[in-house]
């Protein structure tokens, strides 16, 4: 059978190869204010347009202080403008001027009084309200009033009302480390209204509903970071990593930083990089670009161009020794292994995503050797990351069993140590190569998806990466992921973080599985059966466990149907101890 | 305004095309309703436009076919009628086990490994899921080695091998997979939330636990796919780069001397009542996660449109409703807010509120949401905000057919669930005759705040007490004194793999 398996894969291999990269032309429209536009029309998908603009502005372009800025400034791009979402824009700027005024009283309060007190230990929080005092509590409830107030002349989210009832859908938005994007899908008639509702938000932006959204801030980093089974420990692991560069803080910023820009720190913030020459728009599905061309002119044309933004200066400083973080949380026991790479577009992308590639998926190396063949992990990846200014290329597994993290740790140093040592053969290299190619047409066929492929790389450094990186794939050679190995995964480049199960977070499987199969009358007795178990196995040396286990092993035969599940239990119990002991002598 | 006078000066000094920009900048309407567009006609597809019909040994199967030659790529697709509701309580696990092991597990010719091997050499994607009321198996591959891959698809789909060892290696990774239910509070919601709407035995609700999994046998997996993979229960559709009637004929060849079995039974309607009232589930994360609703109706009802056009004002439309605006936009309760309407096709389906807010605040939200529920039945909603609905439904129509693997996955589910053909031809007009009449009256007909069950999940001891230290405001006081008389029952934490209650910490 495997014969003539590989013999046919062998005829197919050369077919698979020759199909090239499909390439993707957009037209490229500037306008003279800077503002670039990607324009690619496309008639798969009729009466359906994907249109986006991303700023090439992120976390990484924040300083400490005003971290999240980036993403807070999303949520306000959705509030409107002096025409939409408000009845009676000068009242409503009145409302703005004398929040700001409140809010910055309370601000000063804040990082005066507050500090002061929770630096003498005074209160436990500066920015809990329940801390507050007197003179806060009054001008909050000002601010409240104010707010209530400003509601009568708010028209409520109307910016995405008028999208909605004209039948434009999925409009959303997201911030990362080096970009904002916001993107929609408007009906092939109505590019005028994307034109006019997009290039009215950037013309005439103003910040409604600035101190309530903190709020909603608030409750999405609880929903993301703090509510999940890991989140605050990436965000720790994440600021632990990148050592100098910013992206050690998160992009939804750091509590005390949300509660403290002003008016004035967004208006700058707005002004430096929502710039049309700092700007991309990208259109892609069932248009006419003549008509898309004359619409960008009269709309996005009225956008003043700034000056340069300031580019980030700061490098990742080189790491010097390894770093490591041990959580505990209520999560499959799991590690993360990082290292510092490249950043995107360097030389050595294609050939770190390939090694990346030949790690992963069901034929990949880490699942035929952790998951199949050691049997200690449930799942187990590979990610290159090749982001604006840095990047990282990090293993990840979950346990399996009685694995602990640092089984998985040693089985991926020995997969690293095969591909250092080993050149990859050819077949599993033409794979991966196979696999790409496929990939490529199959992420070209859903306009919205095509948009945010281009928006994404031209805001990372450039759009002609959609063609350039299936190409360069395809001229990765098995002594280029040899080298890059050899390059990159040193120890001292490398940082990891351990995550083991909060004790008494749930019960030991073991223990559960000997529960469970237990008759009903006994399973009462299991957690007496269990303390018994494991506090003889406490005291016990390695000549006497290993005794044990033959004298337990050679008695299983004889006992009774429902002493099987005790007996069971104990030899893992036994087992596992042993195991524990041996390790510890090795070390 | 210095704005304007800058752009407009660099435009006329640098353009050549000054005067078209100017007379174009004169031209934006101030508002986006003055804006005037082109008319966009469209009628939806005829599913019978692309079904075709072979014939196995006796059973004729559909095919629904839609070619497109923009890539070299084919998507062949089959689609069964069975799923959980079909396997006994005490194999809970079967039919997604079942599903997982056709792709996982080799046939009766080819080792697993080299099954995915060949999958992989060849960057075809092949998949076979059973689901809770479908099965199916698809296949995405280049065209060029369209036949090589097809019959390694058809071998999968026909003569699956479950190979032992990868049953048991199934097995461990699904166990691991249980240890992590209690792990994320969303997990235990919606495990819960099932449990109080459908009843744990039913199989919407119903859980794997470690027990039933170890009752599965290699010879029940077999049994399970014999009975629900035959070509009398078989739709399929098909994508791509390729001629139909080559198509036709390469899957008559391909499904010849198919055994034909039993089309599937429909699914069997819950027997569980619904019991009002609030229930908490203890789990130490910083905010609540709430869902509240109670049963809902059928797909094919004749209120179906009516309701959605309602529910899309009470909380389903995002940001333009309600719910959303009061939770977040008003009082920045929660980052996400909303209601739901989820039909079912084959008995009523459920109506839903979920949101989560920091501890303090979960009363509050409750109270806001439940004022918007009974706003929603005492007054008529306002002429603007139907239009916005209607709208939003009519001019997103199209959507529905936009690509070619969606629109034949509506033909097939429609088959599949008998939907009247004429749904989609007279579903635009059904959308404008919604008055603002209907609404209120479908409001006061489907939504019972009264009766509604209410599941927490968080730290119930900070829950309970409310916002009574932080709210700024008096009249925003709110406790979860204020439901039920404060009567709460507390659902216990189940054991991960037994789903027994675990004792109290």
């Amino acid at each position: 059978m495997r014969h003539r398996l590989l013999a046919c894969i062998a005829i197919v291999a050369a077919a698979v190869s020759s199909a090239r990269a499909q390439q993707v032309q957009p037209e490229i429209f500037t306008l003279d204010n800077g503002m670039k536009f990607l324009l690619y029309p496309r008639t798969e998908q009729p009466n359906i347009i994907a249109a986006g603009w991303v700023a090439k502005v992120g976390s990484a372009n924040e300083r400490p202080g005003i971290t999240g800025i980036s993403h807070f400034f999303e949520h306000m791009m959705f509030k409107g403008t002096n025409t939409i979402g408000t009845s009676d824009p000068a009242r409503d700027a009145q409302f703005r001027s004398e929040q700001d005024r409140l809010r910055r009283e309370l601000l000063t309060l804040q990082l005066s009084e507050q500090y002061q007190r929770y630096k003498d230990g005074e209160i436990t929080d500066p920015w809990d309200p329940a801390q507050d005092t007197e003179q806060m509590r009054a001008i909050r409830a000002q601010l409240d009033q104010s707010i209530q107030a400003e509601r009568e002349v708010t028209v409520k989210n109307e910016f995405d009302r008028v999208y909605t009832s004209e039948g434009a859908s999925g409009m959303n938005a997201f911030t990362n480390n080096d970009m904002t994007f916001y993107f929609i899908n408007v009906p092939s008639n109505k590019l005028e209204l994307w034109a006019w509702m997009e290039s009215d938000r950037l013309y005439d932006s103003v910040f409604r509903e600035f101190y309530a959204e903190r709020d909603v801030v608030h409750e999405e980093r609880r929903m993301r970071t703090e509510s999940t089974p890991t989140g605050i420990f990436q965000e720790q692991f994440e600021s632990m990593f990148w050592m100098s560069h910013p992206y050690n803080w998160p992009v939804i910023g750091w509590p005390s930083d949300l509660n403290s820009y002003t008016m004035e720190d967004a208006q700058n913030y707005f002004d430096t990089y929502y710039r049309p020459n700092n700007i991309v728009g990208v259109i892609v599905g069932d248009f006419d670009p003549a008509q898309a061309k004359s619409l960008i002119n009269t709309y996005f044309g009225r956008l003043e161009r700034g000056p340069e933004p300031p580019k980030v200066v700061t490098l990742e400083h080189k790491q010097q020794a390894e770093m490591r973080m041990n959580a505990e949380c209520d999560c499959q026991p799991q590690v993360e292994v990082r290292y510092h790479t490249v950043p995107f577009g360097h030389a050595d992308e294609a050939a770190l995503t390939v090694m990346s590639e030949l790690l992963n998926g069901r034929t990949g190396r880490l699942y035929k050797n952790l998951v199949e063949g050691k049997e200690i992990a449930s799942s187990a990846f590979a990610q290159n990351n090749n982001m604006k200014y840095a990047g990282y290329f990090a293993f990840s597994a979950e346990t399996k069993g009685d694995a602990a993290p640092i089984d998985l740790e040693r089985a991926w140093y020995e997969e690293l140590k095969k591909l250092q040592n080993e050149l990859v053969s050819d077949r599993e290299l033409q794979k991966v190569k196979n696999q790409s190619a496929a990939d490529v047409y199959r992420s070209l066929q859903n306009n919205f998806f095509i948009m945010l492929q281009l928006g994404y790389y031209e805001a990372q450094g450039g759009w002609e990466y959609i063609n350039n990186m299936p190409r360069a794939i395809q001229a990765v050679t098995a002594d280029d992921v040899q080298r890059v190995a050899n390059a990159y995964f040193s120890e001292t480049n490398r940082a990891v973080a351990t995550f083991n199960r909060k004790a008494g977070s749930t019960e030991d499987p073991d223990f559960a599985a000997m529960k469970a199969a237990l008759p009903a009358e006994m399973a009462a007795m299991a957690p007496m059966i269990k303390q018994q178990i494991e506090s003889q196995l406490a005291s016990a040396s390695l000549d006497e466990l290993m005794q044990a286990q033959a004298e337990t092993q050679a008695q299983m035969a004889q006992m009774p149907a429902e002493m099987k599940p005790v007996m069971e239990f104990a030899l893992k119990k036994i087992a596992q101890r042993i195991a524990e002991l041996k390790a510890a002598e090795n070390n | 305004m210095n704005r304007i006078q800058t752009c407009t000066i660099t435009a006329a000094l640098v353009m050549a095309a000054a005067s078209s920009t100017l007379l174009a900048k004169a031209g934006i309407p101030p508002r986006p309703e003055q804006i005037k567009f082109a008319e966009l006609a469209f009628e939806p597809p005829m599913s019978e436009d692309y079904r075709h019909e072979i014939n196995v040994d006796g059973a004729t199967v559909p095919v629904y076919m839609a070619p497109s030659h923009e890539f070299p790529l084919v998507s062949i697709s089959f689609s069964f009628k069975g799923g959980a509701y079909l396997e006994p309580a005490d194999k809970v696990g079967l039919a997604s086990m079942t599903g997982q092991m056709m792709r996982r597990g080799g046939t009766e010719s080819v080792s697993p490994t080299d099954m995915d091997e060949l999958f992989d050499f060849y960057a075809a994607n092949a998949g076979t899921f059973v689901g809770s009321t479908q099965a199916g198996a698809s296949l995405n591959s280049l065209t060029s080695n369209l036949d090589q891959t097809f019959a390694l698809f058809m071998d999968m789909v026909r003569n699956p091998g479950f190979d032992q060892k990868k049953i048991d290696l199934y097995k461990s990774e699904a166990i691991e997979g249980m240890k992590q239910r209690n792990d994320d509070a969303n997990a235990i919601a919606s495990r819960e939330w099932d449990a109080i709407m459908w009843g744990r035995d039913h199989f919407e609700a119903r859980v794997t636990t470690e027990t039933t999994l170890n009752n599965i046998t290699r010879d029940d997996l077999i049994a399970f796919h014999d009975k629900l993979f035959n070509p009398n229960n078989l739709i399929i559709s098909v994508t791509g780069d390729f001629e139909p009637s080559e198509m036709s004929a390469r899957l008559e060849k391909a499904l010849s001397g198919w055994a034909s079995g039993q089309r599937m039974p429909d699914p069997p309607a819950p027997t569980h009542e619904l019991e009002p009232g609030v229930y908490h589930v203890e789990k130490d994360v910083p905010q609540g996660k709430v869902t509240f609703g109670h049963r809902g109706l059928k797909r094919d009802d004749p209120d179906a449109i009516p309701v959605a056009i309602m529910n899309d004002i009470l909380g389903g439309g995002g940001f333009t409703s309600r719910i959303m605006n009061r939770v977040r936009s008003d009082e920045g309760l929660a980052y996400g807010a909303g209601s739901f309407f989820a039909s079912k096709v084959w008995y009523p389906g459920e109506f839903g509120v979920t949101y989560a807010s920091k501890s303090a605040t979960v009363p509050y939200a409750l109270r806001v949401a439940m004022e918007e529920i009974n706003k929603m039945r005492t007054e008529p909603v306002t002429e603007e905000e139907l239009m916005t609905a209607k709208n939003q439904a009519i001019e997103t129509f199209p959507r529905t057919f936009e690509s070619k693997d969606g629109m034949l996955s509506v033909f097939v589910g429609d088959e599949w669930t008998n939907r009247d053909p004429s749904y989609w031809t007279t579903y635009r007009d059904k959308v404008r005759a919604v008055s603002q009449d209907d609404v209120l009256r479908v409001a006061r007909q489907y939504l019972d705040p009264a009766n509604v069950a209410i599941l927490i999940v968080g730290k119930w001891e900070d829950i309970y007490k409310g916002n009574t230290e932080i709210a700024a405001d008096p009249s925003k006081v709110t406790t979860m004194a204020d439901f039920f008389d404060g009567h709460a029952e507390e659902l216990p934490l189940r054991d991960p793999l037994t789903q027994k209650p675990l004792p109290k910490n």
